[in-house]
Order: C-alpha cells, then structure tokens, then sequence
C-alpha cells in the first residue's frame, strides 16, 4: 500500500516552475530518501504533501486522501529550517509540539525521547541555552514525540556532527522498524545510500531518479574503477578511455567511456606507478547525481 | 478548533508569564492617570510666599477698597482653620502715586518685579469708574511674571468690578442695605438628568455633573482601549515577523494551517487583551469607589467597552498579523507600522471634538466608520449627553463585517506571506496575495 500518491503534481511561482508534472509513490513502512541539488524543489514537495502550499495541477492523497497534510495528526514534518521559541523550556515546547498533533501520553513520550537522545538535564533549560545542534535534537524529539505513522524529514543531518547524526540516524531507523514511513531530504548521498530503501531525484523540479539504489545503479552499469595509487592524482591523467576522475584524495574513482575495458585502464596506470587497491564498482549516488547535476552548472558557467 | 485553541492558549500564557507584560499593564494605568496623580499631589502645594503688589491708582476710587479687601482675606483665607497651617499667600497692596511719564513709572516698577521685590503691578485708568470713549483712560492692567494665569489677577478683577458696581450705585443714592441685595452673586450648579430609579418607580433626583463625566470618563475609555489595541492587535505584527525571520512559523505550519495559526495568535491577543480590560475596569471600580466618586461608574458604557474592545482586537489583529507575515525583518516591520497604526490614531485626534460635540454629523460619521467605530463609539457613548441607542449597533455590525473581512483577507495575505522570503510588503503584492490567495 502507498502512503502516499503524486500524480503529475505541478506547482509555479511566478514564472519559475518549481515543480514539474511529478509523480511519486511511496510505498508504507518504507525508507524514501529525496535527493537533489539545491533549489530543484524538494522542498516544495515536501510542502505540498504537507497540504502547506497547494499544487497548481495535479493530484496528491496522503493516506489515499487529498488535502491532508499538517492538519493531519498522522503526519509529522521536520522543515529544513529551525525554529523553535527562545524563551520556553524544552520540556515546555515539546508538550505544546506533542499537544498540536494530540499526541497520547506525552509526559511519558517526552520522557523517553530526552533519555534516547542524552537530553534529560536539558529538560527544563530555556531552549535559548541550547547549542545548535542540541537544538536540532529538541527540534527532531517534537516532530516524533506524538509518534506519526508518516515522518517527513527535510534535511534531518545538515548542521550536526557524526556522533549527533548517528544517533539522529538510528533512532529513524528504529522508528521504521515500529512501522513508521519515513520521508526525508538530504545532501549527504552516504546516508541516501545506507538508509533508503527508495531514492528520488529531482532536478530542475522533474523527476530524474526514482527506485532503489540497486536499480538505479543497474541504469549505469559497471562503468566506474575504484582505486587508489602510490602516485594519486598525478598519476592518473590523461589515461585512454576515462572521460572523468573524481579525486578523493586518498582514492579516486574513475569513470569509463562506453567502449573502453577496464584491464587496459589498468595497464595504463601500472605503467605510470604502483597500484594499491582497484575495482570495477558500479557509480555511488554521488557520482550519479554529480553526472546528471554538473552538466547543468558547467553550462552555467 | 482545538489545534488553534493551543496556540492562543500557548500565546497567551508566554505573555502573560513575560516581565515585560506585567510592566506595561502595570505602568499604563499609572501612566495614564499620571498626570491626575501629579495634579492631585501638587493640590496643596501652593506657593504661600506673600504676594506684594504696587498699585497706580488713577481713578482714586479703587485702591481704599482693595486694600481693606486684601485684609480681609488674609485674615480669613491665609490659614488653614484646624492646622493653622499657612495655605495661601497674603496679598499686600501698595499704593504708587502716578508719575507724568506713565511709561518711565511701569518700566520702573517692572524691573522692580524682575528683581523680586515686587511680585506685580496694576496700573488701573482715570475713568473706570465711568468709562469713556477713550480707550487709555478707561483701561486696567495687570503686569507680573505670568500675568495670564496669575491667581491674583482672578481676584482683583473680581474685587474691582465689584467696588466699581457698588460705587456706580452709590451715586444714584441706592441705599447700603439694596446695594448688597443687588451684587449678590450665584453659582449655576452643572446637574445631570432628572430620570426614574428602575428598581422603585420613584423619579431620581438629578446628579452632579461634572468635567470628570463629561469629559475625563470618555477620555479614559478612549485612551485604555488604545493601549489594549496596541497590546493584543498591534504587537502581533512584531510577533508574527519574528516568528516568520526566526523560521518558527515555517515549524509550527507542519503542525497546523495557516489560518488556524493566525487565529491561534488572534486568540491569544484577544485573551490578554480581554483580560488586561477587566484587569482596568475592576481596579478603576475599586479606585473609584475609594475615592467616594461611585456615582461617577458608567456601568452601562461597559458591556460596550468590552464588546468592541474584543471586535477591535480581531479586526486589527487580523490585519496586524497579516503584515507581519508579509515582513522579512524587524526594518520591514518598522515601516509597516506606522500605516498599521493609523486607524487607531485617527479617533485620538478627533477625541476632544466628538466627546464635547457627540451628535453632530461629524462626531457620527467618524464614528460609524468601522476601523473608528471601537473607540469612539465607545467615547460618545460614555458621554453623559448620550446618542441615539441605533447608533452602537449600527456601530457594531460594521465592526463585525470589517472584522470578518479582515480575517478573510488577512487569512489569504498570511498564507503566503508567511512563508514568502525576500519579497518586500509592497501594497501590490499584499494586493496580489488577497486576491489570488
């Protein structure tokens, strides 16, 4: 069953079209991580399934109804920007964040959240105390604390740090094992990869991905070497058959033209310098979204 | 319904809780009825230092008179009867024999003021006691410091005037005993209407009126439902621009709609301004009762002050809130607020005319203009002329359906704007954003 259903939505400000005759399911219980450059209107989405801006066209049922969205208490939503009232206390804020979705025991609940996420002394600090990314706890504890079965997330991970981010991390993963759908934006294709069961792309407000990862990998084949050299970078350039080499310092990965193998490549580079590690990958997300991304902003310049 | 009830609710205990709330219903009344304070306390403090006053009496008829009348005063004004304390200063006359040079004399007795050991002068004409055609010798000056609003000016010309009466009088051979039965003089007692007690049946006797009802009562109305205004209507577009700049709107909309979350802060508006009025009205009630002036509680004005205090919150707020949606930062609220201020200035210009004039077209028609209606129906209505009885409600139903108006059109403004960056609050796009919502 699909928790929720867009069927050619579009949606225009001015003369900009943010969004562009989208159609997307996302299936109950699943992981759907949304990805995209910015400005390509993953926000917008998430706003019009949150019924926060309305579609110019098209059709969007959230629980196989239209015109859900925040007035529905099934469904909560983390904005990418934060927000939260400087002078209330934490406890304070997340009952009133818990009552607007009329959630069920939320002393308990409140209680809960701030013991798995190390929050309990914070409890009764004015959130004007509070760190960024301490903030950015509270601000993750009131879009669960009234337990949704549809969780929109935009951008849950920009701003904390990998401690912070796993524990953010694991606790959406937990909440998908109760049942929870989970929707969430994000830059960090790392994450994409190891948490979504779904991905979507949009770019330019259209749909250019949509599947898992293991599908849309399949659309690219086996084109990219992972390797890493004595040499590095330095080594590498100019190599016949490889149209682009993406640097990461330690390693490199090395995308193939259609035509070429991948021994000779190696052979290449054996000429040049020692080889350390080297493997015939499918492209990451990253590599993925930097190809259909960067041709765009090359054309730009 | 219940999710706009969380916000109003949560809007109203945050302010109430806040300090800066309780200095501002705390300072108002104090403020407000600072001036009066002052007055009352400044009552008796009158400046006792003797006043010496040198008199250039052309006529010669005058200054005999004012001299033992001075005297007699002093005897029975200067002291406080059951203190003997000294609460008013003696006059003391001084007679000056006219000098050719009139001019010379008064610059004379002027520096004489300006150094202090005068406090004034009075130069009274040859004719007064007949006067002429001739405009010089039939004049009286007084000359001090503040001759305007100088007490002893009061005075004398009341002494004069009456000494020359008694002397016209005199000379027509009216006899001692009709002279005084002629100058008495009697106060015109200012009373109300003559009505009947609804409880017994009885005709009620008439009661005291005063500038207390007739004007002060009005001016206060006017001024607390100003303040009220600002406090529950006006405050919400700095509200709603610092929740829209610090991106808590953009949280809160994933909880509830736009327009359960305009009504949220409406609410909580109306709940602090609703009860910062009762918190007015029951300490003016009890103010006023310890004061001995009951009679001057206009009961029947309340049910209207309350009535259109909560429809002037709802009809400002809405618009309030709806242009602070559409402000980015606290610059773009700042020129906002003077247009937003406006309506509610206006009736304080026109309050002095309409209160002393309350049925004239103009008091009317400024009144029945819905975005005036709350204040200065509410001030007519407390005026002790009273207006025709339609007028209020013809009033009220216009508040009603501006009110409602506004929470249409500001419902759409706020929809957008609260979540529009960058876009600047033009009248063309507030305009654009009404229509196409």
């Amino acid at each position: 069953m699909n928790v929720i259903e867009l069927e050619k939505v579009t949606k225009t400000f001015d003369k900009l079209v943010a969004v562009d005759d989208l159609s997307l399911a996302v299936p109950q219980g699943s992981i759907y991580g949304f990805i995209g450059p910015n400005g390509s209107g993953k926000t917008t989405t998430l706003r019009m399934i949150m019924n926060i801006f309305y579609p110019d066209s098209g059709s969007i049922r959230v629980f196989g109804k239209e015109s859900q969205g925040s007035s529905n208490n099934r469904i909560c939503y983390l904005p990418e920007e934060r927000g939260l009232y400087k002078k209330m206390k934490v406890r304070e804020i997340l009952k009133f964040y818990g009552n607007l979705k009329n959630g069920k025991n939320l002393d308990k609940e409140i209680e809960f959240w701030l013991d798995a996420l190390d929050l309990s002394e914070w409890a009764d600090k004015k959130i004007s105390t509070l760190s960024k990314g301490l903030s950015q706890k509270i601000q993750f504890i009131a879009t669960v604390v009234s337990r949704p079965e549809l969780l929109i997330l935009d951008e849950p991970f920009t701003g904390l740090d990998p401690v912070n981010t796993d524990v953010i991390k694991d606790e959406v993963l937990k909440l998908q094992d109760r049942g929870t759908t989970i929707i969430f934006s994000t830059h960090d294709m790392g994450i994409a990869e190891k948490m979504c069961d779904f991905i979507f792309m949009i770019f330019k407000g259209k749909k250019v991905l949509d599947g898992t990862l293991s599908s849309i990998q399949d659309k690219y084949g086996s084109d990219t070497l992972r390797m890493s050299c004595k040499d590095g970078i330095s080594a590498l350039k100019d190599l016949d058959g490889v149209d682009k080499i993406n640097d990461f310092g330690q390693t490199q990965e090395l995308h193939m033209n259609g035509e070429c193998d991948s021994q000779n490549v190696l052979s290449q580079i054996m000429s040049r310098t020692s080889v350390d590690s080297f493997e015939i990958a499918r492209p990451s997300l990253h590599d993925i979204f930097v190809r259909i991304a960067r041709p765009e902003h090359e054309e730009q310049h | 319904m219940y999710k706009t009830f969380i916000i109003a609710r949560m809007e109203y205990l945050s302010t109430l809780k806040s300090k800066s709330f309780v200095i501002i219903m705390l300072m108002a009344p104090i403020i407000m009825s600072g001036s009066g304070l002052t007055m009352k306390l400044l009552e008796n403090k009158v400046d006792t230092t003797d006043k010496k006053i040198a008199v250039i009496d052309r006529s010669g008829v005058i200054i005999e008179h004012l001299v033992e009348a001075a005297k007699t005063r002093n005897e029975s004004e200067m002291f406080d009867e059951e203190s003997g304390k000294k609460i008013k200063p003696a006059y003391i006359f001084e007679s000056v024999e006219p000098a050719e040079n009139q001019q010379s004399q008064q610059l004379e007795l002027s520096d004489q003021v300006r150094n202090g050991s005068l406090h004034g002068f009075l130069d009274i004409g040859s004719d007064v006691l007949h006067p002429g055609e001739n405009q010089e010798t039939r004049r009286i000056t007084y000359h001090s410091k503040n001759s305007s609003i100088d007490q002893v000016r009061y005075w004398l010309q009341s002494r004069i005037n009456i000494q020359l009466r008694r002397l016209r009088l005199a000379e027509v051979e009216v006899e001692e005993s009709v002279i005084d039965d002629v100058l008495t003089w009697l106060d015109t007692e200012a009373l109300g209407l003559t009505s009947i007690d609804e409880e017994t049946g009885d005709i009620k006797d008439a009661q005291r009126s005063s500038e207390i009802q007739s004007i002060l009562i009005p001016v206060i109305f006017g001024m607390i439902m100003y303040l009220l205004i600002l406090m529950g209507s006006i405050s919400q577009l700095q509200s709603v621009m610092e929740e829209k700049s610090q991106r808590i709107a953009e949280v809160l909309l994933g909880s509830v709609k736009p327009f359960e979350l305009m009504m949220g802060k409406l609410g909580g508006g109306v709940g602090i301004a609703m009860t910062v009025s009762l918190f007015y009205v029951i300490l003016a009630v009890i103010a006023v009762n310890y004061w001995g002036y009951e009679e001057f509680i206009p009961y029947a004005v309340l049910p209207w002050f309350f009535v259109f205090t909560f429809f002037a919150i709802v009809m400002f707020g809405a618009i309030n809130a709806a242009l602070g949606a559409t402000c980015n930062d606290p610059k773009d609220a700042q020129s906002m607020t003077f247009p937003a201020l406006l309506p509610v200035i206006i009736p304080l210009f026109v309050m002095i005319p309409v209160i002393q004039q309350p049925l004239t077209g103009f008091a009317t028609g400024m009144s029945l203009f819905p975005l005036f209606t709350p204040m200065l129906m509410t001030m007519r209505v407390a005026t002790p002329t009273g207006i025709p009885m339609w007028q209020p409600w013809v009033g009220l139903a216009g508040v009603i359906i501006f009110a409602l108006f506004f929470i249409w059109v500001g419902g759409r403004i706020f929809r957008v704007g609260i979540l529009m960056q960058g876009q600047p609050p033009k009248l063309s796009n507030l305009i654009r954003w009404a229509i196409k919502g």
